[in-house]
């Protein structure tokens, strides 16, 4: 197994929230990538086995094998084309079935598929201590994930295509109308004059672009294809107004979400009932749910 | 004097520089550093290394090495900050000991490969000894870490943090733990003080790995541009000499550059020819061929003589005099009047200069002309100075582009397309007067008639007075 962090994970108080934070065991045998100043501060014998060329603002990157188990400070590849590296060549230099990364808060462009393979959701109190705003805002999250896939015979044609906007014809045609992206007023306004009722985004979807598209008459005739999940930028008001209106959306590269966690303990030491929480979020969410202050092995 | 320095003043200069495969910006720092050398025992000697890379480059038997070679020049990492800290007789970290037994692997790949293309005077030395030491335990790998056999007494220590539990017992824990990293600091400091013997061995090697990825970069240009070893000799003369940037324009837009030959003796040569008979051109190529002679490169042309000089000057009133503050005449005075300055000093220079106290009026640009030919030859300055200026009362060598053609074309031509109608070749001149073809070139780009007309009016009413 490798493992490595998007952000930084395993020091002692979060440098966001200033609170306590719980380390990340590393298991004797687990091949783990983190900055030179952190891999330096570890107290447990490893082999360093790769030191990255290029320097990062925290450091040079280190591969290392655990000869024991231990605690350490994982920061590694922080953007998501070094990340992508990181899993092709730690899978392919070393005897390693799994890469896992340990995300951060917010940032959900490391579960694309382009980049990772399947992906565990992980929310609870530090996003809200109240349970009704935290069920509604994953079940968001949860249902961009779950937007069903472009079909089999659009989606090959389009996977290739990562800028501007497309226009897909009745007949299955794709066409390009000459516009960048649909993120200023000019270029949403470009978009609805030019483009027909089946568009491809394969940048982001931005709220405004999605707002305008409801507000239209015949909203209910549109089809939006996006990358993936990461790619929409939209408010779930406008999100759920589309769909409501009869949009439909969907997505090149589906993700594959193995479970939702949730921890009911927030930072700031607020504890949820966690059979109340992960009941509710259940009820909301067609997969399985854990806490995992209270997971059963 | 610097490559980076010369690239600042020699047009061409850089765009090689550019074109030449380097695995990333620590090489091409290197290249930069490369220093302007007028030893001609230096040069030879570094031509014959050029020479052997070019032949390298030249067997297609050599291509899947040469890819592996270039290959690995991308895997070298930048361990100057590890190397001085050998040299300050530091204790290096684990990540820093990892560093130098890396770099010892990729020495022995190199030579590996070097042996292949059969290039070993240019390979690394070998640095078996300095692995072994990183390898106590003969693995073999690359992979380091602060091996228990190193000590007896760190193998203990961590034994003792293996025997306790950090959750029940934090404070053995944490004793143990320090103890282990007292031992390993001490193991440290017994490697780093190893290595830092053999600093120079690593350091020599770490510069090595730089200039052979550097010569065979140059041979690889020589390769792309038929380049060739230029003669160390007293005359300098150039036959079928090319100016890569400009030919790789004019292959662009289809066409191609007609490689000219140039001889040029001790003290002033003046060079005169139509507008846009490329003068300039001849300038800054002349320029360019000296600097990558001295540089230890070679050179684009069929066959070239090239006499060592101290230094080349090029003046050709570019627009960073503008950003100066100066006007034209005025940059061109000062760099003209610097260069006597450093002439008057007694070395050897080669100086061009393109139409000097063109920007003034022709009486006194003649006098200026005149007196800078005068001054090139009483300090017998190998220099060639294009001009319009005719009627010079002058007995200095003169050479000509041939020019226009003007038979072959027809009507209003393409300014783009000129080059097809001119023949850019050099031929020795004893007439006074200069080629007078403004006025036809004007008209063939197509400006207009009554203009032109009017022109001539004026020529005609000169030469009567």
């Amino acid at each position: 197994m490798a493992i490595t962090s998007v952000g930084i994970d395993g020091e002692a108080i979060d440098r966001v929230t200033a609170t306590s934070k719980p380390e990340v065991l590393i298991e004797k045998g687990m091949y783990f990538t983190t900055v030179g100043s952190f891999y330096l501060q570890k107290r447990f014998t490893a082999e360093i086995c790769h030191v990255e060329k290029s320097q990062t603002v925290l450091g040079k990157m280190i591969t290392a094998r655990a000869l024991e188990r231990g605690t350490l400070v994982l920061a590694g590849p922080s953007d998501t084309l070094s990340l992508q590296r990181w899993i092709h060549n730690t899978s392919a230099k070393y005897p390693v079935d799994i890469c896992l990364v340990d995300g951060a808060v917010s940032r959900l462009s490391p579960a694309s598929p382009a980049v990772t393979e399947s992906m565990v959701l992980t929310t609870g109190a530090a996003f809200s201590a109240n349970i009704k705003t935290l069920v509604a805002g994953t079940r968001f999250v949860y249902d961009t994930i779950q937007l069903p896939a472009v079909p089999e015979e659009i989606r090959k044609p389009l996977e290739n295509i990562t800028k501007g906007i497309r226009t897909i014809t009745e007949d299955g045609q794709i066409e390009d109308p000459g516009i960048d992206s649909a993120l200023t007023p000019d270029q949403i306004r470009q978009v609805l004059d030019t483009c027909g009722n089946r568009i491809y985004i394969p940048g982001v979807l931005s709220n405004g672009l999605l707002k305008a598209l409801t507000e239209r008459k015949e909203a209910g005739k549109i089809c939006l294809y996006v990358r993936d999940f990461s790619r929409i930028f939209a408010e779930p008001a406008t999100f759920y107004a589309f769909l409501r209106k009869g949009g439909r959306m969907a997505q090149l590269l589906r993700p594959n979400l193995l479970a939702v966690c949730v921890n009911p303990v927030s930072p700031e030491g607020y504890c949820l009932r966690s059979e109340e929480l992960v009941s509710h979020m259940q009820d909301a969410l067609n997969i399985s749910v854990y806490d995992i202050k209270n997971i059963k092995t | 004097m610097t490559f980076a320095r010369f690239a600042q003043r020699i047009d061409g200069l850089n765009y090689l520089a550019e074109q030449m495969e380097l695995s990333g910006s620590r090489v091409r720092r290197y290249l930069m550093q490369i220093p302007f050398c007028d030893k001609a025992e230096v040069l030879e000697k570094h031509f014959d290394i050029l020479q052997k890379a070019y032949e390298i480059h030249s067997l297609p038997e050599n291509e899947p090495a040469l890819m592996q070679l270039r290959h690995l020049f991308t895997t070298v990492h930048d361990i100057k900050g590890t190397l001085e800290a050998l040299k300050q007789k530091q204790v290096l970290d684990e990540i820093e000991l990892f560093e130098l037994k890396y770099f010892a692997s990729l020495c022995r790949d190199f030579r590996l490969l070097c042996k292949r293309i059969d290039f070993m005077s240019q390979a690394p030395m070998c640095l078996q000894h300095v692995f072994d030491w990183l390898d106590p335990d003969k693995t073999g790998t690359s992979g380091f870490y602060m091996y228990d056999s190193y000590s007896p007494s760190l193998a203990q220590a961590r034994k003792a943090v293996l025997a306790t539990d950090p959750e029940k017992e934090p404070e053995s824990w944490n004793r143990a733990t320090d103890l282990v990293q007292q031992e390993e600091w001490s193991v440290r400091k017994t490697l780093s003080e190893e290595l830092s013997k053999r600093y120079e061995v690593l350091q020599n090697n770490f510069d090595q790995l730089a200039r052979l990825e550097i010569w065979l970069a140059k041979a690889a240009l020589a390769v792309k541009y038929g380049m060739v070893r230029p003669q160390v000799a007293p005359v300098l003369s150039i036959e079928g000499m090319v100016n890569p940037m400009i030919a790789d324009i004019l292959v662009k837009s289809k066409g191609t550059f007609q490689p000219v030959s140039v001889t040029l003796h001790q003290g002033p040569c003046l060079l005169t020819g139509a507008n846009m008979s490329g003068k300039t051109v001849v300038l800054k190529t002349l320029a360019l061929i000296q600097a990558l002679t001295q540089f230890s490169f070679f050179v684009p042309a069929r066959t070239a003589q090239i006499p060592l000089v101290k230094d080349v000057f090029l003046v050709v009133g570019d627009k960073q005099d503008y950003y100066k503050g100066l006007s034209s005449f005025a940059a061109e005075m000062l760099a003209l009047d610097r260069i006597m300055d450093k002439i008057k000093k007694g070395n050897r220079f080669f100086v061009l200069v393109d139409e000097p106290a063109r920007t003034t009026n022709p009486y006194e640009g003649t006098a200026i002309l005149c007196a800078l030919l005068a001054f090139m030859e009483q300090y017998r300055v190998m220099s060639l100075i294009s001009t319009h200026y005719g009627e010079l009362n002058t007995a200095v060598r003169k050479l000509r582009v041939v020019g226009f053609e003007g038979e072959k074309a027809v009507g209003r031509i393409d300014p783009t397309s000129i080059n097809q109608y001119m023949n850019y070749s050099l031929v020795e001149d004893k007439r006074t007067s200069v080629p007078k073809e403004a006025l036809q070139i004007a008209r063939l780009l197509g400006v207009d008639d009554s203009f032109i007309k009017r022109a001539q009016e004026f020529l005609k009413k000169n030469n009567h007075e």
